[in-house]
């Protein structure tokens, strides 16, 4: 759910998977606020938004056999901001159903690849999403943490005549 | 599949159910009347390399299941990018491991008995071979090989000459 490279460091230079990654999960409130106005057109679509099933795989402790945990619903597109032929292609996964929140996120992805706009989509859109995020991941552990129980044991005293005895 | 093929990825089917069924009514009718020229519907946009009714043909019929064998004139292309992103083909390392085969116009054939015969319990799994020529008639045309078809799908004899097969297609 939280990755390292959600925090964004101020001299390594950011990646496509990176904000690929903050885009899969960045919710849809979130898009809509930070695309407003590239967000009305109709995009040229690659692949209309799709939903299916992906199965999750899984392993304990790292060493067990592989064994499928379930299924999840994701929903896929990939989109060519803008009209014509050299427009940048966007792809984005997102889990759900909600098809807008895919081709936003598959919009965002192909407005990123553009070094001009770079640097104003991250503080307008990834930002607010690492924020999010940030909240999220300190709600999650606020709540692990009021669910804490610290054990300790108490050390028993040895009665050493009777071992004497029993000897 | 890397991101500056998929830069170059062009739209498929307009409409995907539609389209796809046109396409295979057309391929359909071509297999039951042999010889008989068809055109195929346009319903999709087209890579920029390759025959468009070749290319949407295939990408009716290929699925994520389907190896397929490009000629080398079309490997690499944009034709390629676009099926692999549209269908999901694997594709195939050489031409005799291959279900559907693409041979783009002035390519050379492979050779045709080491391609995928099917058996009899499967006769299915034999390969498809889609071959782009300069152009086909149903009528008599100086320089090209004629054929004079008869048998199923055929009431009494169908001629048909292609332009653009090499000599010995038919032995």
């Amino acid at each position: 759910m939280f990755h390292a490279f959600d925090t964004s460091g101020l001299n390594k230079p950011m990646k496509r998977p990176d904000w690929m990654a903050l885009l899969a999960r960045a919710p849809l409130a979130l898009l809509e606020q930070g695309l407003d106005k590239q967000s009305a057109t109709e995009p040229s679509w690659l692949r209309r938004p799709e939903t299916g099933l992906y199965m999750v795989l899984a392993r304990a402790g790292g060493t067990g056999e592989r064994f499928n945990l379930g299924e999840m619903t994701v929903t896929r597109c990939a989109l060519r901001a803008g009209a014509d032929v050299s427009g940048l292609v966007g792809v984005a996964y997102v889990l759900g159903r909600d098809h807008r929140q895919a081709q936003l996120a598959a919009l965002a992805d192909a407005l990123l690849q553009d070094p001009a706009q770079r640097e104003a989509l991250n503080t307008k859109l990834l930002q607010p999403v690492r924020k999010h995020l940030a909240m999220l991941q300190t709600q999650r552990a606020a709540r692990a943490a009021a669910t804490k129980v610290d054990f300790f044991t108490v050390a028993r005293e040895v009665d050493g005549i009777d071992e004497e005895d029993g000897a | 599949m890397k991101a500056e093929h998929l830069q170059q990825v062009r739209p498929a089917f307009h409409d995907p159910a539609l389209g796809s069924q046109a396409v295979f009514r057309a391929a359909l009718n071509a297999l039951s009347h042999p010889g008989r020229l068809n055109h195929m519907p346009r319903v999709t946009d087209l890579p920029s390399h390759g025959h468009g009714s070749a290319a949407v043909l295939l990408l009716t019929m290929v699925d994520s299941e389907c190896e397929v064998w490009l000629s080398p004139a079309l490997e690499n292309t944009d034709a390629a990018a676009w099926l692999r992103f549209h269908t999901g083909c694997p594709w195939a390392e050489s031409p005799d491991l291959a279900r559907f085969l693409w041979v783009a116009n002035g390519d050379a054939l492979p050779a045709l008995n080491t391609l995928a015969m099917g058996s009899d319990e499967y006769p299915d799994q034999s390969a498809t071979l889609v071959i782009e020529v300069d152009a086909a008639s149903e009528h008599g045309e100086q320089g090209t090989s004629a054929f004079s078809l008869r048998g199923p799908g055929i009431a009494d004899m169908q001629s048909l000459s292609v332009r653009g097969l090499p000599q010995d297609f038919v032995e």
